[in-house]
């Protein structure tokens, strides 16, 4: 249960809440990624082969084009996700989610809390699902969704997928304004304490200079071609495939695509094109993955 | 009914699920109605009424007084003859499994027929239910559906549980929905999740009732006025008006259980923001209500609906909440806003070079360039400056690549006017701006001004030509690029602005721009036009017969629209004239003569006058000269069609005379084709000015 509700608790608390679960608790993946879902232990382990599988693990998360200089109070490129996969999807999910609420301090009880449609897609990934987005007094504080498909394949069982935002969470439990007065470690300031502000706001200001202006673009459509052109070559080999270095090949290709597109070099009918690249590669890798590639 | 009695009881089946999306609901309740009606109807089991109820968990129906004993069938199958051969005896007992004495002989109107009868025992409500929810669960179909765990079964979304009771007791009984997954049939209920509660229902008369003390109100009417009524109880005595919205309404019914209508506050320094941006930000991310004073001004206020029964503590709470997320996405506009005035027009034109329209008719920039290539020929038939006009088109399509409306797409146009009005372009252009994405839809407004309606035409036109041109025209139901809505714009606009500019002068210059030279392009774009045109003209004057009659007369697409429009304005208000009724039957008789003769040669052909041998026929062709002068000097002009219609009439006695003394089948050729000839050309002549044998009599 909560003592705090510093950030740095709300992590800890829903951890020891999915741990006790039954959900294997994972560190972040080691490569940037947009989103939680491209954490391997989502993508590829909801395709098999175990038909159980729970895990819980925080990812950061990057988005070049939502950086704002660390000027706006709400909008980072850089961010950190809570990321739940319970596979199959349970009986109470619902009812489990919300007392997840509950113990970090957010009793459901006390707010408005709301289920609203949000279907989910990610066209990088070929991957759909259908779900809501939570709003808790009209502040979306996760994303909850049903996966039907990965890699373009159907998930079978179908598995449930809970993603918190954990600043806007923890800005709505601390009833703060902006992102960067986020209490870190509920340590008071006179003692050392850090606010999320201390840690993240010279990043924010120096990969938002980074993602907009100063990224060598030369180099990063040289960068995609050569993940690409790994990726392939890694599972050339269909019967002994590396499925897993493939994927983290096309994690990085899709970084950094999205790199790209927030320098602007990415034309209206090209990108098309490069999702549908990125895409292949998932898919390819979704089938070594599942031993399917000579099929 | 009256002769009720214990064989009939009432019926409640419920679907409970995780939230089902707002937009999904209503269709639901009708689905439901639907499959069980067509169920018990296929089971011939009576009912006498039924109520239907949907919201985000609970979807139900409670059918009144329906049978629960099936009444036995019987079942007759028609044999052979009496007198047919054994074989064919044989073969029905055979694949019928009956023996000669379970037959009967009964006559028929053909005769003598074996006949086997047999009597299917009705069965009991509850051995039947089992199926039918089968049928039903199996038979939903939903716009977007899902699998959860294991099932095959898809649904909205998951499907926790199914009450279903007959007479107050439950059934017992399942449903498949995956491998080795099934769904019990149960008394029981859920709550609002703020009581959180397993309700058990043990009277279906006390359903609403009962799940309404839980904070549940299952009926969306209910919800939909209680939301209304808590509004005027909040708004009115203070003057003050939602700015209404039905289609938010309805999914904010579709969002809650037990509505509970809140006011929060807008901080002052948003107010600046224009409205449609503070509404639209409210609408769409926040399902807010915007609120209007008694001047039409947005307040700075925001009205919305929570899914809780009040309570002061809470409300506050909920309040604060949802004031700070509004204060979060208005940050975002209002930097969007700021970003967007400190940008130019020159930017947003140079990044529209990049933005593909469609594969094959270039960039948006390059549709800008055409439309104002078009903006000068069509400048002086709206009676607005050239100058304004390029000037317009060249700006119209810059915000799409603004950082507003790429945020909120259904912002377009509006923020280029705004945007155009900040940087100092005259009002007339950015109000051009502003309005050129309407009318959006036959019943939606034009635009206020002349200039935004060149604009909205312009950019309307280029597109309609455009996909015309590469192949992309509707077929069918299919319409994916919205062509059809399209045309009634364009059409809209020439009626209502009673333009003088013809059908071929309108599609001609975006041909152009398009470089298409193609014939039946043309023609199919025409008619296309035509088709939107009858639509519009029938909607505004009420008689399809008389505007089928003038689109069908020659050279329609010559006829500028003000003329087209005033010649059915006029021949609508003749149609009640009984000398113009006279004039009508001889057209028709007219036409059915060249008909029966199958004299339909097209070129004009020479009367001969020289043969003439009556006063009749030198009458109407004197007449038709002189009417045909008329048509030369009056018949473009709008103002003259009564004038015409009356120089038609007065033709009615010479026709009438011709054809009481003069026999056209002459036994003389040449007379006989000659009068023919006079005829068709007097016809022909007709037909400039209406295809007559359209109208009704």
């Amino acid at each position: 249960m909560y003592e705090n509700n510093s950030f740095q608790k709300i992590i800890t608390n829903l951890q020891s809440f999915w741990i006790d679960q039954g959900c294997v608790l994972l560190q972040p993946y080691d490569s940037e990624v947009g989103a939680g879902t491209f954490h391997p232990a989502t993508v590829l382990r909801v395709l098999g082969p175990d038909p159980i599988w729970k895990a819980a693990y925080v990812q950061p998360c990057r988005r070049p084009t939502d950086g704002r200089y660390g000027e706006n109070p709400n909008r980072l490129q850089h961010y950190y996700q809570f990321q739940v996969i319970i596979q199959p999807s349970p009986e109470d999910i619902q009812n489990l989610y919300l007392e997840s609420l509950n113990f970090i301090g957010l009793n459901p009880k006390d707010h408005d809390i709301r289920f609203v449609e949000d279907d989910w897609e990610s066209p990088t990934l070929g991957a759909s699902g259908l779900g809501w987005e939570i709003w808790c007094d009209g502040m979306e504080i996760s994303q909850f969704t049903y996966f039907q498909q990965v890699g373009g394949f159907d998930v079978k069982p179908v598995a449930s997928e809970i993603t918190y935002g954990l600043e806007r969470l923890a800005m709505f439990i601390q009833k703060i304004e902006n992102v960067y007065d986020l209490d870190w470690d509920g340590v008071a300031k006179n003692m050392g304490g850090k606010t999320y502000g201390d840690i993240f706001l010279q990043q924010e200001k120096e990969f938002s200079k980074y993602n907009f202006e100063k990224s060598d673009t030369c180099s990063l459509f040289k960068q995609f071609s050569d993940a690409e052109t790994e990726c392939k070559n890694l599972l050339n080999d269909k019967k002994n495939p590396l499925a897993l270095p493939a994927y983290h090949q096309c994690i990085k290709a899709s970084h950094i695509f999205n790199l790209l597109d927030a320098r602007g070099v990415i034309s209206v009918s090209e990108r098309q094109s490069y999702i549908l690249r990125v895409r292949n590669m998932a898919r390819s890798s979704c089938l070594a993955w599942m031993g399917k590639l000579n099929e | 009914m009256n002769n009720m009695n214990l064989s009939r009881g009432n019926l409640l089946l419920e679907f409970f699920s995780e939230e089902i999306p707002a937009r999904m609901q209503l269709n639901s309740e009708r689905q439901l109605e639907n499959l069980f009606t067509k169920s018990l109807t296929q089971r011939n089991m009576a009912f006498e009424s039924f109520k239907t109820y949907s919201g985000p968990r609970h979807l139900s129906i409670v059918i009144k007084n329906i049978e629960l004993e099936q009444k036995d069938q019987k079942i007759e199958r028609k044999g052979p003859r009496f007198d047919a051969n054994q074989k064919a005896i044989d073969g029905f007992l055979k694949s019928n499994n009956l023996n000669l004495n379970e037959t009967i002989i009964k006559e028929t109107k053909n005769g003598k027929f074996y006949f086997h009868s047999q009597i299917i025992k009705g069965q009991n409500i509850n051995e039947i239910l089992p199926d039918i929810i089968d049928e039903i669960v199996n038979g939903f179909i939903w716009p977007k559906s899902q699998r959860w765990a294991n099932t095959d079964l898809k649904w909205a979304r998951p499907l926790r549980n199914i009450v279903l009771l007959v007479n107050d007791n439950p059934v017992k009984g399942k449903v498949r929905i995956g491998k080795d997954v099934f769904l019990n049939f149960t008394n029981f209920t859920f709550s609002h999740r703020h009581n959180d509660k397993k309700i058990i229902i043990n009277k279906i008369e006390n359903y609403e009732k009962l799940l309404e003390d839980h904070n549940v109100i299952l009926d969306r009417n209910k919800r939909s006025h209680k939301i209304i009524n808590d509004t005027s109880n909040l708004l009115d005595k203070e003057k003050l008006k939602l700015l209404i919205d039905k289609s938010l309404l309805e999914e904010v019914v579709g969002l809650v259980e037990f509505p509970n209508v809140l006011i929060g506050s807008i901080s002052k320094k948003f107010m600046k923001l224009p409205r449609e941006v503070l509404s639209t930000t409210m609408r769409v991310h926040q399902k807010y209500f915007s609120i209007t004073n008694k001047e039409d001004n947005l307040e700075s206020k925001f009205l919305f609906v929570a899914n809780s029964i009040k309570n002061k503590k809470r409300d506050i709470r909920v309040i604060k909440g949802n004031e700070r997320v509004l204060k979060a996405r208005l940050s975002d506009a209002n930097y969007f806003f700021e970003n967007d005035i400190s940008n130019r027009f020159e930017n947003w034109n140079e990044k529209l070079k990049d933005v593909l329209f469609y594969e094959g008719l270039g960039s948006l920039h390059d549709k800008t360039i055409r439309m104002a290539n078009m903006s000068n020929i069509f400048a002086k038939a709206f009676g607005v400056k050239s100058e304004l006009a390029k000037q317009a088109t060249l700006l119209s399509k810059a915000d799409l690549v603004s950082e507003m409306v790429t945020e909120f797409p259904e912002l377009q146009g509006i923020m280029g006017g705004h945007y155009a009005k900040i940087k100092n372009k005259s009002e007339e252009v950015s109000k051009a701006i502003y309005d050129h994405y309407k009318p959006k839809g036959v019943s939606d407004d034009l635009p206020e001004t002349k200039l935004g309606s060149l604009l909205s035409m312009l950019d309307k036109i280029d597109t309609l030509v455009g996909f015309f041109t590469i192949g992309k025209k509707p077929t069918g139901s299919k319409d994916p690029f919205a062509l059809r809505r399209n045309g009634f714009s364009i059409v809209q606009i020439l009626v209502n602005l009673k333009l003088n500019i013809s059908l071929n002068e309108v599609t001609n210059p975006p041909l152009k721009e398009h470089v298409c030279s193609s014939k039946s392009i043309k023609i199919s774009l025409i008619n296309f036009m035509i088709d939107k045109l009858k639509f519009v003209l029938s909607n505004q004057y009420n008689r399809i017969d008389v505007v089928d009659s003038v689109l069908n007369a020659k050279i329609v697409n010559d006829l500028p629209i003000n003329l087209i429009s005033s010649r059915v304005e006029s021949i609508s208000k003749f149609t009640k004239n009984n000398d113009f009724k006279i004039f009508l039957s001889n057209f028709k008789r007219i036409n059915n003569i060249l008909k029966s003769e199958k004299f339909s040669n097209d070129t004009e052909l020479q009367v001969n006058i020289k043969i003439f041998e009556t006063i009749e026929e030198k009458n109407i062709y004197n007449h038709m000269n002189s009417f045909s002068i008329v048509m030369e000097e009056k018949g473009f002009c709008v103002k003259s069609q009564d004038v015409l219609i009356k120089s038609l009439i007065k033709m009615n006695q010479s026709i009438s005379l011709f054809f009481d003394n003069v026999i056209v089948n002459h036994e003389h050729d040449n007379i006989r084709i000659n009068r023919l000839i006079l005829l068709k050309n007097f016809h022909n002549l007709m037909l400039k000015f209406s295809s007559f044998d359209f109208i009704e009599d």
